[in-house]
């Protein structure tokens, strides 16, 4: 009986671990534009940064306008490439992804904030 | 029709015991990116499980801590007047629409003028606060804004199961309130809610729990909606009225959803 509840408590903390583990390596993704200046923000949920990980970013034919990284701080600037609906997708080099769709018309409103 | 009298009734009955709280509860206590950005809130004085109104003047502060920093939106309220079905007079309330810009929780609070209690001879200040998860950055929501008093959550306040344990801390003027004396109420405005929850008797509007030696309490929320936890204390200052110095109630109030787990 000793030795199930052993087995039962030990499975439950491997589930809890990989329960953590999944989450904590869940990555997020945030843009905006200001400026005519599309940024990039991508952390996992405790706040430590995406640091160095591949940014592509497509548009609304999903075509790839541009690619570029994250730097130490997770974040990733540059110009807007296209007026439309940009797709913001980041890659950490374990694998995982998430991506970010900035709307057209925040694309708009950031071109109108260089002004 | 039957239970509207029912819940009348049991309302009379109640109002000696009516629990105050100062609520502030938004459209949401999620959002993704993949969602609206435009969050809404409302600002109310109430009884929450009776629903009962009380006017609510323009408050002295509302405001939003997200990473650290906090920023002023009491130019941005809006205001509103509800009741009770039972209410005659409609009461004042606030509102506001906020579009979140950028990732990290929020906590939003307000801190109301002080509110006139003739049947307790007292002014009562309920200082209220919500936190918001704002695109998956889960930062921020144990830090706190720096009120008078304020609980502190020891629980993530958002992603809340029903029957989840809650657990907070009551600071008062940055410092652990030993034993406090916490209500929690359940808000049957909740969206969603409608089945209206009618306490079969006084004890069962406002739950009590008291917190330990550093002012920790915790309380397990057995409905999905939202709930308000509210720890009273007396403030160290008076505010005269009519000529007669008057003591004051302030309290610290929280408020979290819970949601059920399909």
């Amino acid at each position: 009986m000793k030795m199930i509840n052993r087995i039962a408590v030990c499975s439950l903390l491997l589930i809890g671990l990989a329960v953590s583990t999944a989450q904590a390596h869940k990555i997020n993704v945030f843009a905006s534009v200001e400026k005519g200046e599309v940024i990039v923000e991508s952390y996992f949920a405790d706040g430590r940064p995406v640091m160095e990980s591949r940014v592509m970013v497509f548009d609304s034919n999903e075509n790839q306008l541009l690619e570029t990284r994250t730097d130490r701080e997770g974040m990733a600037r540059f110009p807007i490439p296209k007026v439309d609906r940009l797709e913001i997708v980041v890659r950490e080099i374990l694998g995982h992804r998430s991506s970010f769709m900035l709307e057209k018309a925040e694309v708009e409103a950031g071109l109108e904030a260089k002004d | 029709m039957k239970k509207f009298v029912l819940l009348c009734t049991i309302m009379l009955w109640t109002s000696s015991a009516l629990a105050h709280f100062g609520t502030i509860i938004p459209s949401d206590d999620i959002v993704t990116t993949d969602e609206d950005r435009t969050i809404s809130l409302q600002l109310k004085f109430l009884h929450p499980l009776e629903m009962h109104y009380m006017d609510m003047v323009r408050p002295q502060r509302f405001g939003v801590m997200q990473r650290g920093t906090v920023t002023d939106l009491l130019g941005s309220l809006e205001r509103a007047e509800g009741k009770s079905a039972d209410q005659e007079e409609l009461s004042t309330y606030w509102t506001t629409d906020y579009r979140i810009k950028r990732p990290g929780d929020l906590t939003f609070f307000v801190e109301p003028q002080p509110y006139w209690e003739p049947a307790e001879d007292l002014y009562i200040i309920h200082y209220a606060k919500v936190c918001i998860s704002a695109f998956g950055l889960e930062d921020g929501w144990d830090q706190p804004v720096g009120l008078e008093t304020e609980i502190i959550p020891l629980t993530r306040p958002y992603g809340l199961w029903t029957n989840n344990l809650f657990t907070g801390q009551v600071l008062l003027n940055g410092k652990p309130v030993p034993h406090a004396e916490v209500e929690v109420e359940y808000l049957n405005e909740s969206p969603g809610n409608t089945d209206i929850v009618v306490a079969p008797s006084d004890p069962y509007v406002t739950q009590v729990v008291k917190a330990d030696a550093d002012g920790v309490f915790s309380y397990a929320m057995p409905r999905a909606g939202w709930w308000g936890f509210s720890a009273l204390n007396e403030a160290d200052r008076t505010l005269p009225r009519a000529g007669v110095e008057k003591n004051i109630e302030i309290g610290a109030v929280y408020w979290v959803k819970t949601v059920d787990m399909p």
